[in-house]
């Protein structure tokens, strides 16, 4: 049986295509790059897609906007509606949002939230943050082989990750379990101080209603191997080449991945 | 007793940005002849009317902030209304913090006297095929396919 085909998306701009791929790799996956002016033919006969970190069309208009009606994206959304897997990341993750594939109550297919520029201050974050598991595993295929209250360390790097929408829509996406992944600290802990952004929810990460899409804004593909690693466990790590290549959790959401599609 | 001042900040090279959304909702279908793009910062201050002294500094603290403004590439302009006009559609994010950050203003380290408040808007243009304010439904299209996310964004128009 021939391993499901994943696409990495390349926008002009993406940044992070490299480390996607390589973590989608590491998982098993039979990934590979696919850029903006790849047939669309090629792009439907995929089985799952990647949308990575970056700044797609420069964040111009804002961060996603103008990705989100590229013409990759009507695969995309084709896949999406057909049942196909979805993962965006960061910018990726933007790009979902304002495409509408997430967080889809009601099954619409518009801009219900965004990531609005982080609270208090407006400025880029690149900071390491943990998420945990917000929902059952089995709400979103993409979770579903992670254990309830997983913890996976990763790297936020964004101006734009605060999760805004007016008060009702927000009010039905955590009522109606959309809220994936929220943030938390090294123990598991969803604290206030733990959050950022300022994001909605405390939410890291959001589903749509079917689960087969999944807007994620911290990287976790940053955080794979321990050499990528915030804690002591780099530091313990330094001059053992085998140590420091040890996974270091983010990884675990790209396995999980992977074993939705097997 | 409070007046309003809209000062906006143009670009006077190409805007890639103006012309990237241009492209993009032409290909979506919006009709539109062109766009144009500006930063736009609308004053809240303490006076009935802007005596001229006080739009002066306002506005050398404005020349002053490099990340705002660079002589080299940009224009800055005192709008003739604090409001938009046909054909032009105001952007601006609701953000949690908006309420609180009333008060004396500070910029470029100075607090200036009897301002009370700013707003930052991105303020587009748009223009039909013969360069004329394009009609509001137009206006209205171009926010709902790309320009505004209502999500998080408020648009203002005629």
């Amino acid at each position: 049986m021939s391993r499901a085909r994943v696409g990495v998306l390349v926008f002009p701009g993406t940044n992070s295509e490299d480390e996607t791929l390589r973590a989608c790799r590491a998982a098993g996956l039979d990934a590979r790059l696919v850029h903006w002016n790849a047939e669309l033919d090629a792009v439907r006969a995929l089985d799952a897609y990647v949308l990575p970190g970056g700044f797609a069309y420069e964040d111009r208009v804002r961060a996603g906007a103008i990705a989100a009606h590229d013409r990759l994206m009507l695969a995309v959304k084709e896949g999406a509606a057909a049942g196909k897997l979805v993962l965006g990341i960061c910018n990726g993750a933007q790009i979902l949002l304002e495409s509408g594939l997430a967080p889809g109550l009601d099954g619409e297919v518009r801009p219900q939230a965004g990531f609005a520029k982080n609270a208090p201050l407006g400025k880029f974050r690149s900071t390491h943050v943990y998420v945990k598991l917000a929902a059952a595993p089995p709400r979103c295929a993409i979770t579903a082989s992670l254990p309830p209250d997983a913890v996976l360390p990763a790297w936020a790097s964004h101006c734009e990750g605060r999760l805004a929408a007016q008060p009702a829509t927000l009010e039905r996406i955590a009522r109606e379990g959309h809220v994936t992944f929220v943030y938390c600290d090294a123990r598991g802990e969803a604290t206030p101080g733990a959050v950022p952004n300022g994001s909605a929810l405390g939410a890291a990460g959001l589903t749509n209603r079917a689960g087969n899409v999944l807007a994620l804004m911290p990287h976790p593909e940053r955080d794979g191997w321990t050499f990528m690693h915030h804690d002591a466990r780099r530091e313990a790590a330094r001059g053992a080449t085998a140590a420091m290549l040890a996974p270091s959790g983010g990884i675990a959401l790209f396995e999980s991945l992977a074993r939705a599609l097997s | 007793m409070t007046a309003q001042l809209a000062v906006e900040v143009v670009l006077t090279i190409p805007d890639n940005e103006a012309e990237t959304a241009l492209a993009t909702l032409a290909r979506l279908g919006v009709p539109l002849g062109g766009l144009e793009r500006a930063d736009l910062y609308r004053f809240e201050i303490e006076l009935v009317e802007i005596e001229p002294v006080e739009r002066e500094a306002l506005l050398a603290a404005l020349r002053s902030l490099e990340t705002i403004y660079n002589p080299n590439k940009h224009a800055l302009r005192v709008r003739a209304e604090p409001a938009p006009q046909p054909g032009e559609l105001w952007v601006d994010e609701i953000h949690p913090a908006a309420a609180a950050a009333r008060g004396p203003v500070r910029i470029a380290g100075r607090t200036l006297g009897g301002v009370r408040a700013v707003e930052r808007f991105t303020a587009w243009r748009v223009v039909d095929a013969e360069g004329r304010p394009a009609a509001a439904e137009v206006v209205a299209l171009a926010a709902e396919t790309l320009l505004c996310n209502p999500a998080f964004q408020r648009s203002q128009r005629v």
